[in-house]
């Protein structure tokens, strides 16, 4: 009977990731291949990604191309464009996350070789749980906390926070209104990932965005 | 959320692992804290996505693991299922994740008589 059921179990072992990590490996590789450094932004919706990225095309022009998923709509394509970028989007149809062929197949679309070029964007889903699990094939990823959601989603959403390399805290200009901690906020992320680099921001005055710009222009130059 | 889909992979996994489509008994998986993944909601997709790919009606058979902790400052390793607890030595919440982000399929158990 022992035997019997040894028998009729079988190993398998597979990361169910596996299939999506090889798409991200290969948007790696491609990339690199480019001289192209790659950021993921990831937050809830209207954390201001987009805000972010607008100022962001504004110090970086030609440099930067930006793959937007957010929205279904070409509307913060065009919100990016008008700021100076190259700017696809990808058609989600509503999907709750970006994974890794998506972005695969927008890379196909895109052109990738003006010598400027140097710093590619993905605007994710706004979702604070769905997007945590998907590499893309990002050098660097980039969790968007903004202040009026409140200081307690760190430890709420822990696969996220545990998994970015920068902490983005934005709309700092409305500090005055609001009771967000946020040193709490800082030592909470760094307590489940003590390397994680924290600006605070906001997109709407300007106010840290050229500290936050120059940190991901060094961390490739 | 997207457990339809990782249902959807979870079945393709076992197909190519078997070769070939027969009845389960069990498929056994691991989900860390860290994964993002709903237990609940995903044993609600693979029933339906497991019977329409032709496994039958399997038992999912979840292990639900704890992240591993190291505290950074007592050294003391430590397991937890949330991260709102510090230390069990020294109380401190400064710390580094060892593991939790896994999501395997184990394991399948086929049924008696399906080979
Ligand atoms: N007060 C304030 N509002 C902001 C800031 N950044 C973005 N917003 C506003 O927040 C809303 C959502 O921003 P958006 O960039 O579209 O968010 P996304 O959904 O994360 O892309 C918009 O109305 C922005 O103008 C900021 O720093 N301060
Ligand atoms: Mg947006
Ligand atoms: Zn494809
Ligand atoms: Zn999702
Ligand atoms: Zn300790």
């Amino acid at each position: 009977m022992c035997d019997d059921t040894i028998e009729r179990k079988v190993d398998i072992t597979t990361s169910v990731m596996n299939k999506n990590d090889r798409f991200a490996a290969e948007n790696r590789k491609l990339l690199s291949e480019k001289g192209i450094y790659t950021l993921n932004l990831i937050s809830s919706p209207g954390a201001g990604k987009t805000t972010v990225l607008e100022s962001m095309a504004r110090f970086f022009g030609s440099r930067m191309a930006v793959i937007e998923g957010d929205v279904q709509t070409r509307r913060d394509a065009e919100r990016i464009e008008k700021a100076g970028c190259q700017a696809w989007q990808i058609e989600t149809g509503g999907a709750c996350h970006l994974d890794a062929h998506a972005v695969n197949h927008a890379l196909d679309h895109m052109d990738l070789d003006p010598s400027e070029l140097e710093l590619l964007a993905i605007e994710n889903v706004g979702n604070l749980i769905c997007p945590s699990g998907y590499d893309l094939g990002e050098d660097m990823r980039i969790g968007l906390l903004s202040v009026p959601e409140g200081d307690d989603k760190i430890l709420k959403y822990p696969s996220l926070f545990s998994s970015i390399n920068v902490l983005i805290i934005n709309k700092m200009d409305l500090i005055p209104h609001l009771d967000f901690d946020v040193d709490r906020a800082i030592e909470e992320c760094r307590s489940l990932n003590p390397d994680v680099q924290v600006f605070t921001v906001s997109a709407r005055t300007g106010e840290g965005i050229e500290e936050f710009c120059t940190f991901v222009e060094s961390s490739y130059s | 959320m997207h457990e339809l889909s990782l249902a959807t992979d979870m079945t393709r996994i076992i197909g190519n692992a078997l070769g070939r489509k027969v009845l389960l008994d069990r498929v056994n998986i691991t989900i860390g804290p860290l994964s993002g993944i709903s237990p609940e909601s995903l044993r609600f997709c693979f029933t339906e996505v497991a019977r329409m790919a032709g496994f039958g009606e399997p038992e999912l058979v979840i292990n639900l693991t704890r992240a591993k902790l190291i505290c950074l400052e007592c050294n003391t390793e430590y397991e937890a299922k949330d991260f709102y607890q510090g230390c069990p030595g020294c109380g401190s919440i400064s710390r580094r994740i060892l593991s939790g982000r896994e999501f395997t399929v184990d394991s399948v158990e086929l049924e008696e008589g399906s080979d």
